[in-house]
């Protein structure tokens, strides 16, 4: 081991950075991290930053998409009152068993 | 008739779960009805939870008839199962996790399997989202509508949609997703980062370019 390997990085690429968004965000963190190197980084590269701001944006936005938007047609519900239907009639030629 | 390999235990749900599904007033007593065989209970239940099941399919199949039949089969096998439900997890969630292994076990089915799923799930090189190294485009914040982003959502291939819908709009944790696709925890957190940057890249062009990837998404 050569005493370079141990020395503390001073700093990184964006694509180094961009390497570790996926952890950064899956942490909680929401892609801020705490590595000094990795925040000094995201304080001087515009790029980055800007990839970040997005990426928050999206994960925040997509909260709008929880309000259900469709419906299904009538024609759902009937085949689900059929297939009822037909679990009460075979369970009342059958008593005693579970569908 | 049990299907195979559908789970239908009531595992404790992360925090984002229950804020996501608060309990809906008169939902508890037409559960407790339910389990009792009332009809009206289920028609009740059906109504309270039909759109966001339906949405739920809709997002992971794209496809309007395969929703429907998915939908069909969820309540379904709810009603049929719901006596084993404990109230241990909200019953959205409990509903939300049963509708979604139908869903995977469908797509399965369709030839999506369980061994090759997790290479299935990553598109091709071509598909994959650019990194950023030096483009300089206007940011989104505060630019995108639920419409667009709905719609930029449809147009990205299944495996990034998948994860998505589940971890971003779902609520589900990485781990519960490595579960129900069956693929490791830093794989779901990988492809939902893809996800988010291939939904950047579709949010920052013209609209007309997100519904051509629709269609060709649609086509595939």
């Amino acid at each position: 081991m050569t005493s370079q390997n141990s020395k503390p990085r001073t700093s990184v690429s964006c694509a180094d950075f961009q390497e570790q968004l996926p952890d950064l965000f899956a942490s909680g963190s929401n892609g801020v991290p705490e590595d000094p190197t990795l925040v000094e980084h995201l304080k001087t590269c515009e790029q980055c930053s800007a990839l970040v701001r997005d990426l928050q944006y999206i994960a925040d936005q997509a909260s709008l998409l929880l309000q259900p938007t469709h419906e299904p047609s009538d024609n759902v519900w009937k085949k689900i009152q059929e297939g009822l239907d037909s679990d009460r009639t075979r369970s009342a030629a059958q008593p005693g068993q579970n569908t | 008739m049990e299907q195979q390999g559908l789970r239908m235990t009531e595992t404790k749900p992360g925090p984002s779960l229950f804020k996501r599904n608060p309990p809906i007033a008169g939902e508890a007593e037409a559960i407790e009805s339910a389990k009792a065989g009332d009809a009206e209970a289920f028609s009740k239940l059906y109504a309270l939870h039909k759109r966001r099941v339906y949405t739920l399919c809709l997002r992971m199949l794209g496809n309007v008839s395969e929703a429907e039949d998915m939908t069909q089969e969820a309540f379904l096998h709810l009603f049929r199962k719901i006596g084993s439900f404990r109230g241990e997890s909200a019953f959205s969630t409990w509903l939300h996790r049963l509708t979604v292994n139908l869903v995977l076990m469908h797509l399965r089915k369709k030839g999506l399997n369980l061994v090759s799923l997790e290479e299935t799930i990553n598109p091709s090189d071509d598909e994959a989202p650019k990194r950023d190294f030096g483009s300089r485009d206007p940011q989104l914040a505060g630019s995108v509508d639920r419409v667009a982003l709905e719609r930029a959502v449809a147009s990205l291939p299944p495996g990034y949609r998948m994860v998505f819908v589940l971890h971003d709009v779902e609520g589900f944790e990485h781990n519960e997703i490595a579960t129900m696709l069956e693929c490791s925890t830093g794989n779901s957190k990988s492809q939902l980062h893809k996800a988010r940057l291939k939904l950047r890249e579709l949010l920052r062009q013209p609209e007309q370019s997100i519904q051509q990837a629709g269609l060709k998404e649609a086509a595939q």
